[in-house]
């Protein structure tokens, strides 16, 4: 009866912290990666498109607004996930997909700018988190045929800077992280 | 029972204080209209932009602007600003949209607290702008502007105190868009 007992106990016990270990893990990047995956029935590529983008990203200087800036993401901070070459259609539920987005990356994540184009099935949705005295961006860019999304770690003077022109933010970024170097 | 009388009294100025400040913040955050419902259009409309700037994000960053004229201005205009939140759908075609969407934006700036400002245009041409006001005795706690046309639907709500005279220096950034709003020219601004 003891046994019994305890092993309810530890199965109960187990069952409580099961949920909060998952939320501890959650990650938006992949988070959002897989929602993409899942409405849109496409895959991503990592390899080699991760390992070329990600080392660039880490020694490039961003050039943007005429080299005001010397560096708008953190040093290897960024993260890059490619969709290439496949479908992406909504089938007229684009706001189904903004919406699931949203969910998929819970209260941790403030949606700061997302802009869509049903007809021509681009997209591009921008969240925030706070990371200590850093932020967390995240910025998913998705066109008919490709998607790229881009996860970063800014610190808040280059977010003071971005947030002026919103409408800009995720170009800047994406453009940071996926422009091969010259 | 005496000293516990007094001890009330003393304690009663902060009490009322208290009290003010969160009905005080209360009002501001009415302020914030409830515009999710209009999340929908984005599968009819040919472009949807949608911004979201809380306080929290707004107040965080705002200290960290550059120090240029342009970007002091801004800082001080948005000082005390405790969101924008922009919801803009523009379509193909006319009449994409539902007197509905639009009834449930203005019905809550028919409710209590908010005026419609007469006197504010846009030089766009075409543009109907409507702006209403929602103020807290002599300080403006809400603005919303409401761009209706027949193949366009724009949403602006600044949630806090706003300097109206230097609304336009906003208009192109922190995601609000350009509506070329003017005020008509006083006596004044003619004498000048």
């Amino acid at each position: 009866m003891r046994t019994k007992l305890t092993l309810i106990a530890l199965l109960l016990t187990l069952s409580c912290a099961l949920p909060f270990s998952a939320r501890a893990n959650r990650d938006g990047f992949s988070d959002v990666v897989k929602a993409i995956e899942q409405f849109y029935h496409v895959k991503h590529q990592s390899i080699p498109f991760l390992a070329r983008t990600g080392m660039k990203a880490m020694r490039t200087a961003a050039k943007i607004k005429g080299g005001e800036w010397k560096r708008l993401a953190e040093a290897g901070s960024v993260r890059v996930v490619f969709f290439e070459d496949q479908s992406f259609d909504s089938h007229g539920q684009i706001a189904s997909f903004k919406a699931s987005v949203q969910r998929t990356l819970g209260a941790d994540w403030s949606a700061l700018v997302q802009t869509l184009s049903p007809k021509d099935e681009q997209q591009t949705h921008i969240f925030i988190r706070e990371v200590g005295q850093k932020f967390n961006v995240l910025v998913v860019e998705i066109e008919r045929r490709d998607a790229t999304v881009v996860q970063a770690t800014v610190k808040p003077e280059v977010l003071a800077e971005l947030l002026k022109d919103p409408g800009e933010m995720g170009k800047s970024l994406t453009d940071e992280a996926t422009t091969a170097d010259p | 029972m005496k000293t516990l009388f007094r001890t009330l009294l003393g304690t009663a100025p902060i009490m009322l204080l208290l009290v003010l400040g969160s009905v005080m913040s209360a009002r501001a955050q009415n302020a914030k209209l409830q515009l999710d419902q209009l999340d929908a259009l984005a599968n009819r409309a040919s472009n949807t932009v949608d911004v979201k700037l809380d306080e929290h994000l707004m107040q965080t960053t705002l200290k960290w602007l550059g120090k240029d004229h342009d970007d002091a201005e801004l800082r001080d205009l948005l000082k005390s600003v405790k969101g924008i939140y922009v919801k803009s759908f523009s379509f193909d075609k006319e009449n994409e949209y539902s007197p509905v969407e639009v009834e449930s934006v203005t019905s809550q700036l028919r409710s209590s607290g908010w005026n419609k400002i007469v006197g504010i245009t846009s030089k766009k041409e075409g543009e109907n702008v409507d702006v209403y006001l929602m103020q807290l005795g002599d300080q403006i706690s809400g603005l919303a502007i409401l761009c209706v046309n027949p193949k366009e639907l724009t949403v602006v709500n600044i949630v806090g105190p706003i300097d109206l005279e230097k609304l336009s220096q906003l208009e192109g950034s922190f995601g609000v868009p350009d509506l070329d709003l003017v005020k008509p020219k006083t006596k004044k601004d003619n004498d000048k």
